[in-house]
């Protein structure tokens, strides 16, 4: 194995990984702007609600058809973040060939469930637009609310690709670094992400943060 | 594969073999790697391929992620979550420990009994128990090392209290077992009120009869003086507004779990704002609210589609009719189940443990007469207390990653005193089920 071909073929991961990524971070900043919006909107609720006895009309039909953005938006970046959980005792032990054969597998089970989704997901919603149906209360219609499972998924599908393809890169040599895969993560790792999660980007007070 | 049997060539003659068949296989496939959500809803497609045939089976579940998240109780989740996020950036924490602080350091290990009572009140906005670890190891380890505190009791203390977050409402995990097992979200978030202060109560002693057994490794400090206390309060004024939301609206009613969470949030929102927090902060709050979001509604219906299966296959009556048929009282059968519990969570994380056994497990502890409630914060509280047991106890490892000078050992060594707090709650919860109940019984009246 030359040089030139471990860069070509880690170029082309990369090329797709830098096509998913900006794709990914919109779709999830969408569902975390569906959150903020529904944290004022049930805050307004209240105050409409309980202050100048108006309630927003056809609140809870809102609520319900939005929900499906702050589901499903984000699956695609939680996964390219590795943060659907997993039980990572067993395969965090392995290294090499048997490592990268258990992240094929496991992503070609991913692949398979994805995919009957996605054409099942369609199919939910061609239904939905075909016959034009509506919440019960305010009639709003559903079928943009269920377009969203195939849309997100194929995202996702998509991702799951990239990491198929950089687990059978990795796979055939073992000693190459490491594109478009989500690392498996030791549980201090994980510890560490969680203590960025928490603090955000302001500036670490003194005791600091490792890393 | 289109029709029923043709995996296994069993169909619905012996649906009870199905289902075992695909419990061991989503088992295999869980321990090996595969993300939980996955295992379950690909169990979940085979078995009932295997019940049904292909058209029916695949037609059932591409609904089920759609219409199972589209519900008005889980938009609560993304409330709390969002809450949990913002919590550290409304600059609470020192207020909260400070005043502790001046009420409680008297005490025998005061410094780390008002540790306690701080992680409580910082459970009381935030239901995320690695932040709050993540947030005292900062704000509490220090000054109790400054004070002379023995380094394995302060790091315990955190890991441990950080535990508090998930019974305090607001709590998502709470809210998790409360759509799987179809019980009222509100309910379930009063319940965990009283266990989680009496948890902490139990904290606290513990820790002062420590200090007194060894008063070295937690030395007492001069008691403050009364306008001192009394200055504090309003410190924490704004946890005080937002438990306040979130308890009243539940217990009176006057809004919705989602509405309370929302209301709490834009006042946390607002905190946040007045304390500096610059928009790429809250932009970042909000991506990685979106992203636990997705990682929670992935696995609630992921695992839904894995219970439809079991549903067809009778798998958990049939598991509850063996349990109720075995000759042994509720209460051992409990405590076996606890046991199981805990040998599991030193494995699992807790919401892939929740979601993955209380469809099976859930009716069997109903038939054997226990409250549905009730059992929901007994299963909680060992879930947590699986995150401070070794070797994947992620509080210990959070505590330890923000003061790396503490080694690993040290902090488990310091949660085992917290870890036999734990047992006693548990075992009083078991005794005494009132504690649980009481608050959502007064509420249905």
């Amino acid at each position: 194995m030359n040089d030139s071909t471990v860069k070509s073929n880690s170029g082309f991961i990369a090329t797709l990984d830098k096509l998913a990524t900006p794709i990914e971070n919109i779709a999830n900043f969408l569902a975390g702007l569906a959150i903020f919006i529904l944290m004022f909107m049930g805050a307004a609720q209240v105050i409409l609600r309980t202050v100048f006895n108006s309630p927003i009309a056809g609140y809870i039909d809102l609520v319900q058809l939005a929900m499906a953005s702050m589901a499903f938006l984000g699956a695609a970046y939680c996964q390219r973040l590795n943060a659907h959980i997993r039980m990572e005792l067993f395969v965090g032990s392995l290294n090499g060939r048997a490592l990268w054969a258990f992240e094929i597998f496991s992503t070609l089970v991913a692949l398979f469930i994805i995919a009957v989704l996605i054409l099942y997901g369609w199919d939910h919603f061609v239904r939905s637009y075909d016959s034009g149906d509506t919440t019960i209360d305010a009639e709003y219609i559903v079928w943009p609310s269920k377009l969203l499972v195939p849309v997100a998924f194929a995202l996702w599908f998509f991702r799951l690709i990239i990491q198929l393809i950089g687990s059978i890169n990795m796979f055939i040599n073992p000693d190459r670094e490491p594109v478009g895969i989500a690392k498996i993560q030791h549980v201090s790792e994980v510890a560490n992400d969680e203590i960025k999660e928490t603090f955000g980007t302001d500036v670490p007070d003194e005791g600091g943060l490792k890393s | 594969m289109s029709e029923a049997g043709s995996l296994l060539g069993i169909g619905f003659n012996d649906p009870f073999t199905v289902g075992l068949i695909g419990l061991a296989f989503m088992f295999v496939l869980v321990l090996s790697g595969v993300r939980v959500v996955f295992a379950a809803s690909i169990t979940g497609l085979l078995g009932l391929v295997e019940l049904l045939g292909w058209g029916p089976a695949a037609g059932i579940i591409g609904t089920i992620p759609h219409s199972k998240s589209s519900t008005y109780a889980l938009s609560v989740l993304p409330m709390f979550i969002f809450i949990g996020f913002l919590a550290f950036h409304a600059g609470i924490t020192q207020q909260l420990f400070n005043a502790a602080r001046k009420w409680l350091a008297w005490l025998p290990g005061g410094l780390a009994v008002a540790t306690v009572m701080a992680t409580a009140g910082f459970g009381a906005v935030s239901g995320a128990s690695t932040a709050t670890a993540a947030v005292f190891s900062r704000v509490a380890i220090p000054e109790m090392l400054k004070n002379g505190y023995d380094r394995k009791l302060a790091a315990g203390v955190v890991a441990a209290g950080g535990t508090l977050a998930s019974l305090i409402p607001p709590s998502a995990i709470l809210v998790i077992y409360a759509i799987i097992v179809e019980e009222s979200v509100g309910a379930l978030l009063l319940a965990g009120f009283l266990p989680g202060f009496v948890s902490a109560l139990i904290y606290a002693g513990i820790i002062v009869l420590w200090a007194l057994y060894r008063p070295k490794e937690a030395p007492a400090m001069e008691p403050s003086t009364w306008p001192e206390r009394f200055k504090s309060l309003p410190g924490v004024s704004p946890i005080i507004l937002v438990v306040a939301i979130i308890m009243s609206s539940i217990y009176y009613g006057w809004a919705t779990p989602t509405e309370a969470g929302a209301l709490g949030a834009t006042v946390v929102f607002i905190l946040a704002l007045f304390k500096g927090t610059r928009t790429k902060t809250i932009v970042q709050a909000l991506m990685e609210s979106a992203k636990l979001t997705a990682m929670i509604f992935s696995l609630i219906w992921g695992v839904l589609i894995f219970v439809r299966f079991l549903g067809f296959s009778g798998l958990p009556e049939a598991f509850t009719s063996w349990i109720t048929n075995l000759d042994a009282p509720p209460i051992v059968i409990m405590i076996c189940i606890l046991l199981a519990y805990a040998i599991l969570g030193m494995f699992m994380d807790a919401i892939g443990m929740l979601l993955l056994t209380l469809p099976v497990v859930y009716p069997a502890v109903m038939a054997l007469g226990y409250d549905s409630i009730w059992f929901g914060i007994i299963v909680v509280k060992m879930a947590e207390v699986c995150l401070i047991t070794p070797p994947i106890g992620l509080n210990c490892f959070v505590v330890n990653g923000v003061r790396p000078d503490i080694p690993l050992g040290d902090v488990f060594r310091g949660v085992g005193l917290f870890f036999i707090a734990d047992v006693v709650t548990i075992a009083l919860l078991l005794m005494f089920p009132e504690i649980v109940t009481w608050l959502p019984e007064l509420m249905r009246g």
